[in-house]
């Protein structure tokens, strides 16, 4: 797999990994690290999977509609985390430091296939993760979610949005599967206990029908799960470029500085850099990442595509902006970068003469009405 | 992390969120006379750009960005209207920033606003639409672009409280072609994915916002 080299733009810039490489966690052993410590000891899962492969024959589940939801308390608990999902704004300075919500990641509210759908993603969790060497189960999933794309602070284990969340997971993957395999009734409930564990596991009760057809590894592997991976672009990405390509397709919504667009009181359209945008932990802030994303799923409703390079590029280019700080910073640009950065990003790094990226970054789980000061 | 950086950046913020806090909470600006540039538009969109039925749409209520960059795709043919594009042509030059200055500052009735989420099962489907999208037809909801209650924003209009016909027209027009000038065709991609019911049925659901 061939080198990407961004050297030739002027910017200082270590060679970035092999793509196979990054798809390996990076994060450092953490010391015995319990999931409901302080964000900034939460280690790194952000890149905790490798992408499924696009293929034009993919089927996707088929998931039942909102309005099938079921009356009583496990439906309550669907509902509220659908809810959480589409208006993460709710848990703005409780959970949340900045003005994104979960959806605008997650297409269509979590229910869009290769927009790292929550359907898919209940279905490959727990996942052991030989780097942290340890099991991460759905919770402490998004619990990462919470602490880096949210630049929050993480909901205790077993806390009720967290619970609701993987609810409403649970429900959009499962309800799937029934229709596939002609499983009749309404999905069945799970406990709290059960639900934020995610159902990878041997012991998770798979109805029957379904799991005579597939068994936990193939279910973790669900067509349409996560990013699809995006090819090499002929050549090597570049910020510059990307600049053009962000001022002709992505301005009109997400504004000349990446400051997103504010109606009501709220980003109707999410700021992609700046204080109120994901921070430096995020896996978004990855080239890679954000260009997966970027090349499946937009322009917004994937009105027109852009080209390989063009992803690639503007995903550079959004990217080259400073942002909220890494949780995982200590004091120092280049430990963290030497710890938590050896991947395709630019933190530590210096733009086009601008000053070192983490150097001057916006604060971690900021209050708004102290971001507004 | 240096202060003044962050203070300079916070300002701007500060800036932008008083503005878009004082259109959402809708207060009426104290009540101006109508600039000679605007009058002209006035006898169909109404004095201060309520409009009047079928004769025009609001004005009120749109951003000025928004309407100073209609003025200019009328002017350049990119939407089409008899009546529209010859009124069009007589706003010019500075007038432009006027006419959508003294339209965007008018007021409009403050309307409850309904967030994403606040529903969860829809059971009309145009409102399901508003909210949700049609993602199987890679519809996204309108409020995504157009924001709560399809208030606006930027160079997204006002939907709620517009006249119904005009959003039936807009919604034809960027359906066949004759409306243009957004960028990637973006409108335009979604309106063709509607049918005619969903065409009638939006423009009443967001008319209806009042």
């Amino acid at each position: 797999m061939k080198l990407l080299s961004i050297l030739s733009i002027g910017i200082l810039c270590s060679l970035p990994l092999q793509a196979n490489e990054l798809l390996t966690d990076i994060s450092p052993k953490p010391a015995s690290v319990k999931s409901s410590d302080s964000s900034t000891t939460l280690p790194d899962r952000q890149a905790a999977l490798p992408s499924v492969e696009k293929k034009t024959t993919d089927e996707y589940l088929q998931l039942a509609s909102l309005t099938d939801i079921p009356a009583g308390a496990f439906g309550d608990k669907v509902r509220l985390g659908y809810q959480l999902f589409v208006n993460t704004q709710q848990l703005r300075d409780k959970y949340v430091g900045n003005d994104l919500n979960c959806v605008n990641c997650h297409m269509n509210a979590g229910m869009k296939a290769n927009a790292s759908p929550l359907w898919a993603a209940y279905f490959a969790y727990p996942a052991y993760r030989k780097k942290n060497d340890k099991v991460n189960s759905f919770q402490e999933r998004i619990q990462g979610c919470f602490t880096y794309s949210m630049n929050g602070k993480a909901p205790a284990s077993g806390s009720p949005e967290l619970v609701a969340i993987s609810a409403y997971s649970y429900w959009l993957g499962m309800s799937g599967l029934m229709t596939q395999y002609n499983v009749a009734g309404p999905v069945p409930e799970l406990s709290d206990v059960e639900l934020v564990k995610g159902a990878k596991r041997d012991d998770f009760p798979m109805p029957a029908a379904i799991a005579k057809h597939q068994d936990i590894t193939a279910l973790s592997q669900l067509p349409g799960r996560g990013y699809p991976k995006t090819p090499q672009p002929e050549l090597a990405y570049s910020p510059v470029r990307g600049m053009t390509v962000y001022q002709t397709h992505c301005q009109v919504c997400h504004g000349e500085d990446g400051e997103g667009q504010m109606i009501a009181g709220v980003a109707a359209l999410p700021p992609l850099w700046g204080p109120q945008s994901f921070n430096w932990g995020a896996g978004m802030h990855r080239v890679n990442t954000a260009t997966d994303f970027i090349y499946e799923n937009m322009p917004f409703g994937k009105s027109i595509q852009l080209t390989v390079q063009q992803a690639w590029d503007v995903a550079a280019y959004i990217n080259s902006f400073d942002r909220p700080q890494d949780p995982r910073f200590e004091g120092d640009v280049s430990k963290t970068q030497a710890t938590y950065h050896k991947h395709q990003g630019y933190y530590g790094q210096s733009v086009a003469g601008k000053p070192i990226l983490g150097s001057e970054s916006y604060p971690v789980f900021p209050l708004k009405n102290t971001v507004k000061q | 992390m240096k202060t003044s950086f962050y203070m300079l950046s916070v300002l701007a913020g500060l800036t932008m969120c008083n503005v878009m806090a004082a259109e959402a909470a809708e207060i009426s600006p104290p009540q101006q006379a109508t600039p000679a540039a605007a009058q002209l538009c006035t006898s169909c969109h109404g004095a201060q750009g309520q409009g009047i039925g079928i004769t025009g749409p609001r004005l009120a209520g749109l951003s000025a960005e928004y309407i100073n960059n209609q003025l200019k795709l009328f002017h350049v043919g990119k939407r089409q209207n008899p009546t529209m594009s010859a009124m069009a042509a007589t706003v010019q030059g500075d007038n432009i920033a006027v006419v959508s200055q003294y339209f965007s500052q008018q007021p409009v009735a403050d309307i409850p606003l309904q967030f994403r989420g606040d529903k969860v099962a829809i059971s009309d489907p145009f409102e399901a639409l508003a909210f949700q999208g049609d993602w199987s037809r890679t519809i996204p909801a309108c409020t995504s672009c157009h924001g709560p209650s399809g208030v606006g924003g930027g160079q997204f209009p006002r939907l709620a409280g517009q006249e119904v016909s005009y959003l039936k027209t807009q919604l034809l027009s960027w359906q066949n072609g004759t409306r243009k000038g957004d960028v990637d065709n973006m409108m335009g991609n979604i309106a063709v994915k509607l049918t005619a019911a969903e065409i009638d049925g939006l423009s009443q659901f967001f008319a209806n916002i009042k």
